[in-house]
Order: structure tokens, then C-alpha cells, then sequence
């Protein structure tokens, strides 16, 4: 059993975890009601509420940077630049996000870079409590209600202004070393799954994505079908950009010139498996010269049987936010509904 | 954890071999410090050549690294990363880091009846584990398909030439302009392989490609029709690499790497993997 607290407010866990760490919160960019919301760092006494809103963008780049340095070459020698953020606590991030983490987590196992950010980084979760637009996290188990391993302290709003805190990882009890808490009762645990459930039961049902993914694993989509979806797509990287699992990168050089010397970093940066280009060799031989074959690809990694066995699970984490991206139709739920009516 | 950061190469000596190409040699700098992964090479594997503030770029071992820190890379210029190494000269110090990726499969080659077919650039991923055979003697019978488009655009010239005196070697040319007929045959490499086949005597136990996708996996395909076991076939794939570690995506082969998985795959994993050609 993981052991539960009772919280009156969120500031004085907010007030507490800023001793030590860098907070960073999801707060709408603008007034306007129809503003986007973002991550972004908070602090100073004013602590911001959690919003319902999921962030137009997954908190990927905190571990996973846009871009960042591999290494330096000064003339003479190549020195390798790893990155060294101060502790920093992502406060609410949704289920789905966590569980992307997670599956980043997998991935970038043996990655410096990547390693050397997660490991300053402590997560607190917050369970969903009403289904988001698009969100189907709950058909490939993401969510809505944060799964154990996937963060260190779980947020869940209770009535009356009320929050359950969970603790899930040893991380997760140090941090909160120090600070007075009251118990959770077995009510307030109660209330907890009710509200999971009740949410659990309000999703749409999107039987069309389940049978997509099943018709994909059969192998029962012809490449004439791809190519038909592939014409739609525009490459133009938005769905690769906000998806919390994607991680392709490239490399480049970056030259700088002080007056002493020049000297040249290796930096990475995102890619996306839908360019044209993306593994286009030097003698111009092209395995992905089809937009469809490209398409395919990208849903192959997201939804096929053939990677479960080394992640534990299926590359999409159902956040939707390629079908809120996407100024063609190949998100999510276009492609999955196309699958299931016409390939 | 894995180290994306190159090691200081030395270039110690290159000369022209075959159109646009060249053979170096590199040294590993600061040895002591460096060397020693550099010599769990294995036949088969790759390096990454970083030119800074050009690029990386991905090629094979054609000596693996000896206890000094040489070694050896056959290196046909193609872009920009091949363009500035062209560019270097002898003493100039670049970047290497490896070695990466799945060697040929030695243990299914000692003592064996080995065929070899090498494709115009592809002959440089096979050429250390030919001498390697040739100097070890563990072989019952090897054999070597060299295949090349015209004469200017021969490869391992002075490597062809020694093997010549040891092992049956066919080099086959398209077009033979220039070219005597007893050393070289017309054709093709799949072309040639009833040929060779047939002279081979009993059937191979192993065979090892290397070359243009579209002729490995025509190759693969002729030898399963003629009895040998796809498990016994294994081709070196070639693919865009950034990372050379199974991170950037870029080599993707369906659920594969081709830099951490490959780049040697035998056929039937292939098959299973759905390779597109
Ligand atoms: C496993 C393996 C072994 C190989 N072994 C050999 C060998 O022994 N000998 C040999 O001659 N060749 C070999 N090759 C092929 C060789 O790697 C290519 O010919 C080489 O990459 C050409 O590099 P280039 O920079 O000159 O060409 P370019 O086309 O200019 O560039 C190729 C590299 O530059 C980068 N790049 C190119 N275009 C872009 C772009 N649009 N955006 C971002 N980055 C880009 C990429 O990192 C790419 O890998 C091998 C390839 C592989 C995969
Ligand atoms: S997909 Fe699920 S976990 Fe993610 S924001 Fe929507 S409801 Fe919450
Ligand atoms: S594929 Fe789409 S729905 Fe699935 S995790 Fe990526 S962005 Fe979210
Ligand atoms: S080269 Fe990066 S994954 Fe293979």
C-alpha cells in the first residue's frame, strides 16, 4: 500500500518542494480564455493553481532536449558536454505524459544526456478526473488515473477544494522530508476511485482505434493504402514534435569562433521519421522515398505487437495531440477511423 | 552509460584505390587512454569519422585496430563528411568513435565451406574477414565474388591482387572495356553465381554479402532457390546513421536498428523483419 496524505492546499507542498528544486507548472500563456497552456517555471510566493487543461506540449524536452550539445572539439581534442540542471519537480503532469516518461525512460536507458537531466527531475502526477479532448489513454493503459511506476508523488483533487498526495517512489517520500502531513482516510481513498472510475467510464469509446490497431498487427493494411493516407501528409513534423514518445534526433555541427581559436560543437536535435529526407543515404538510395511508406512507419512504432516486448507496452500513450496538431488528416483518430471503415 | 564523444585520429597514409576512393590508415591518439574498446573490433563492424564542423558518417574496418591503435577504412567519396576527408592530409587529426554494431559471424565460419560476394563499395566490410580466413587457414573452402561496373571503379586493388595467389577469386565487371577476359568475367555478380555455384562443388555452409541492397537481396533470393538455408546467408545493410547507438531512428529496419542490431543480418532474420527492396 502506498501511503496517502491529505492536503488542505497546494502551496505549502509547492512552498516546500521550492526549497530544494525548480518548480514547473502548466499555466495558460495569456489571459484569453482560449489561450494555450505550456509548461513554464513557477515560483516566488504566488503559487498557481493546477489547471484541468493538458499542455499543448508533453513535458518531453525537460529530459529529451530540442537541441543540446554532444560534445566539443577545440582543435585538438573532443570533450563530451553533459548537461547540469539544478533539481527541478514537474508539479501535475498528466498520466498519459507520465507514462510516456516512462517509456522515454526505457528508451534513453543508457543515454547520458538524457539521464542527466532525469535524474534532477522529480515528477508529481495528477489522476484525471474528467476525459480530455481526444484523449484515449485509457485504451492503452496510460491513464487516466497515474499508473504506480511512472511517477514519484500523485496528485488527485478531492471535493471541497480538497487533495489526496500519493507517494509512489522512495524519491518521492524524501522530498517530502520535513513537511507535517495529515493522513488520507479511507473515505477520501474511496472518493479517489470513484472519481477514476466515473472518468474511466465517461471516455467516448473509440472502438474504431482498437480495431486500427488490430487490423494494423494482422498486417492487413495494403502499402496502397498507406500511400493513400501518405498523400495527406504534409511532413511537416507537428505531430512528431508534440508526441510524447517520439525521439528521433539528428546531428549536426556548430561552429564557434572566439578571437583565440574555433571551436565546434556536436549538438542534436528533433527529427521526424515523416521527412523525406530522413533516411535518404549519400548515393540518394531512399528505403522511405513514400510519404506512405513514411505514414506507416510512424503508426508501425506507435501501435505495433513487435515493440511490446522490450517496452512493455505500446508506443502511443493516447494524448490525442497528433490529431490536435495535424493540419491534414493523419492524427490519431482520422487515420484509426480510415483503418477501421476502409483498409 | 554509452559515450557519444569521438577519440583524436591520426591520418598516416592514404592512396587512391579505385574511382573516388581511397584507402586510409588512422591511428587512435593518446592510446592509453583510448584504446582499448578499439580492440574488441570485430570484422563486420563499423566506425563513426567525424570531419568537425563537417559531420559523422559511418564506415567499415577494412584492418581492424592493431595494438598500436591502426587501423584501416576503405572510403569512397560521396558528400560532404568523404569531400573534407578528401580534403585532409597526412598527419591531420579527425575523430572516430566505435566500434559499433553486429560483426559477420565468425563462429560460423571457422573451418567451413565459405562463400564470399562483395558489390562494387561492399567489398570493404568483407575484405578483413577474407584475410583473416586467408592468414588463419580455418577454412575448408572459401571463395570470392568481386563485382565491380567498369575497370576504373575497382576496389582493393593490391588486397585482390595478394588473395588471387591464395583462394579462387571471380571478378566479375559489367563492362569490360580495358579489361582482359582470362582475369575477369563480363556480367554481374548474381549473374555469375550458377557459375561459381557450380564449380563450387559441395554447397556452401555459409555465404556473406555485401554490396547494393538490390543485389544482396537478389543474391539471398537466387541461393535459397538453389538449397542453401536462409540462416546460412548474411548481408551487411546500409542505412543513414546519425547516432551509430540505436537512438536517432534514422537506420530503422521495421523494429530493428541497423546500427545496434545490424548492420550484418542474416537472411531469414530479414525475412522476418519484412525488409523493403
Ligand atoms: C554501416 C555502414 C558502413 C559503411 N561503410 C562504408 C565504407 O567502408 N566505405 C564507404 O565508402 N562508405 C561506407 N558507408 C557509406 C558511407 O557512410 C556514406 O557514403 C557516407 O555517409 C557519405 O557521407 P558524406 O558526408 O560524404 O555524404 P553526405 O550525403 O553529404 O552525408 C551523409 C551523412 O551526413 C549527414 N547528412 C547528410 N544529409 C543530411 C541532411 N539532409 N540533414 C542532416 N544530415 C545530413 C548524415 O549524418 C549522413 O550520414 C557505410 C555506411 C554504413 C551505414
Ligand atoms: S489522455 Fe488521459 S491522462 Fe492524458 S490528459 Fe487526457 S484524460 Fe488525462
Ligand atoms: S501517437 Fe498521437 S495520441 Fe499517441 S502518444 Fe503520440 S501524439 Fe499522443
Ligand atoms: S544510427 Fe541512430 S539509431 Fe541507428
Amino acid at each position: 500500500m502506498h501511503k496517502t496524505y491529505l492536503l488542505d492546499s497546494l502551496d505549502e507542498l509547492q512552498r516546500h518542494l521550492a526549497q530544494s528544486h525548480e518548480i514547473y507548472q502548466v499555466v495558460p500563456q495569456s489571459d484569453d480564455a482560449r489561450a494555450d497552456y505550456h509548461w513554464q517555471q513557477v515560483g516566488s510566493g504566488n503559487w498557481p493553481d493546477l489547471v484541468e487543461q493538458k499542455p499543448l506540449q508533453s513535458p518531453k524536452s525537460f529530459f529529451f532536449a530540442e537541441q543540446e550539445p554532444l560534445y566539443v572539439f577545440d582543435g585538438e581534442t573532443f570533450e563530451e558536454v553533459l548537461p547540469t540542471p539544478t533539481p527541478f519537480v514537474l508539479f501535475g503532469v498528466k498520466s498519459c505524459d507520465l507514462m510516456a516518461i516512462h517509456y522515454q525512460d526505457i528508451f534513453f536507458e543508457d543515454d547520458p544526456y538524457y539521464q542527466a537531466r532525469r535524474k534532477q527531475g522529480l515528477l508529481v502526477g495528477v489522476d484525471c478526473v474528467t476525459p480530455c479532448e481526444q484523449g484515449f489513454c485509457q485504451l492503452v493503459n496510460a491513464g487516466p488515473s497515474v499508473r504506480d511506476d511512472t511517477a514519484d508523488l500523485v496528485l488527485h483533487p478531492l471535493d471541497g477544494q480538497r487533495w489526496m498526495l500519493v507517494v509512489l517512489s522512495a524519491a518521492g517520500k524524501q522530498a517530502l522530508h520535513g513537511l507535517a502531513l495529515e493522513d488520507a482516510s479511507p473515505e477520501d481513498l474511496h472518493q479517489r476511485w470513484e472519481n477514476i472510475s466515473h472518468c474511466e467510464q465517461s471516455f467516448p469509446r473509440y472502438q474504431y482505434i482498437l480495431e486500427g490497431i488490430g487490423k494494423l498487427n494482422q498486417h492487413a493494411i495494403s502499402d496502397e493504402f498507406w500511400q493513400q493516407l501518405g498523400i495527406q501528409c504534409l511532413g511537416c513534423s507537428g505531430c512528431t514534435t508534440l508526441c510524447p514518445t517520439c525521439s528521433c534526433f539528428a546531428t549536426r555541427p556548430i561552429e564557434s569562433a572566439s578571437s583565440q581559436q574555433t571551436s565546434v560543437t556536436q549538438v542534436r536535435f528533433w527529427d521526424s521519421c515523416l521527412y523525406e529526407s530522413f533516411q535518404r543515404e549519400a548515393s540518394f538510395h531512399n528505403p522511405a522515398s513514400e510519404a506512405g511508406q513514411r505514414v506507416k512507419r510512424f503508426w508501425y512504432h506507435k501501435f505495433s505487437d513487435d515493440f511490446v516486448p522490450e517496452f512493455g507496452r505500446y508506443g502511443c500513450v493516447g494524448c490525442g495531440r497528433c490529431e490536435a496538431t495535424c493540419p491534414g488528416v493523419i492524427g490519431v483518430h482520422s487515420v484509426m477511423k480510415r483503418i477501421a471503415d476502409d483498409a | 552509460m554509452l559515450n557519444l564523444t569521438p577519440v583524436p585520429i591520426k591520418i598516416v597514409d592514404c592512396y587512391d584505390d579505385g574511382e573516388n576512393t581511397r584507402h586510409y590508415q588512422f591511428a587512435i591518439q593518446e592510446t592509453e587512454q583510448h584504446l582499448s574498446p578499439w580492440l574488441k573490433a570485430e570484422s563486420g563492424q563499423f566506425f563513426m569519422l567525424c570531419l568537425p564542423g563537417v559531420g559523422e558518417a559511418p564506415f567499415t574496418f577494412t584492418t581492424l585496430p592493431n595494438a598500436q591503435g591502426n587501423f584501416r577504412a576503405l572510403v569512397r567519396r560521396m558528400g560532404s563528411v568523404t569531400d573534407a576527408l578528401f580534403q585532409c592530409g597526412v598527419g591531420d587529426i579527425i575523430g572516430a568513435r566505435g566500434p559499433f554494431g553486429r560483426g559477420w559471424p565468425m563462429e560460423r565460419l571457422l573451418n567451413q565451406r565459405i562463400l564470399i560476394v562483395g558489390g562494387g563499395c561492399g567489398i570493404a566490410p568483407l575484405a578483413s574477414v577474407i584475410n583473416q580466413l586467408i592468414d588463419s587457414q580455418q577454412f575448408i573452402q572459401l571463395e570470392v565474388v568481386y563485382a565491380a561496373r567498369n575497370q576504373a571503379a575497382l576496389m582493393l586493388n593490391p588486397e585482390r591482387a595478394r588473395w588471387q595467389h591464395l583462394i579462387p577469386i571471380f571478378n566479375v565487371v559489367e563492362d569490360m572495356a580495358g579489361l582482359s577476359d582470362g582475369e575477369f568475367y563480363p556480367g554481374t555478380a548474381t549473374g555469375i553465381l550458377p557459375k561459381v555455384l557450380h564449380t563450387f562443388g559441395e554447397q556452401p555452409d555459409t555465404v556473406l554479402l555485401a554490396g547494393p541492397e538490390a543485389m544482396q537481396t537478389a543474391a539471398a533470393e537466387y541461393l535459397v532457390a538453389y538449397g542453401i538455408d536462409p540462416k546460412s546467408i548474411f548481408l551487411s545493410i546500409e542505412r543513414r546513421m546519425h547516432c551509430a547507438v540505436g537512438l536517432c531512428g534514422h537506420c530503422y529496419l521495421n523494429e530493428k536498428y541497423v546500427c545496434s542490431h545490424g548492420p550484418t543480418f542474416s537472411w531469414a532474420e530479414l525475412l522476418q523483419y519484412d525488409i523493403a527492396c
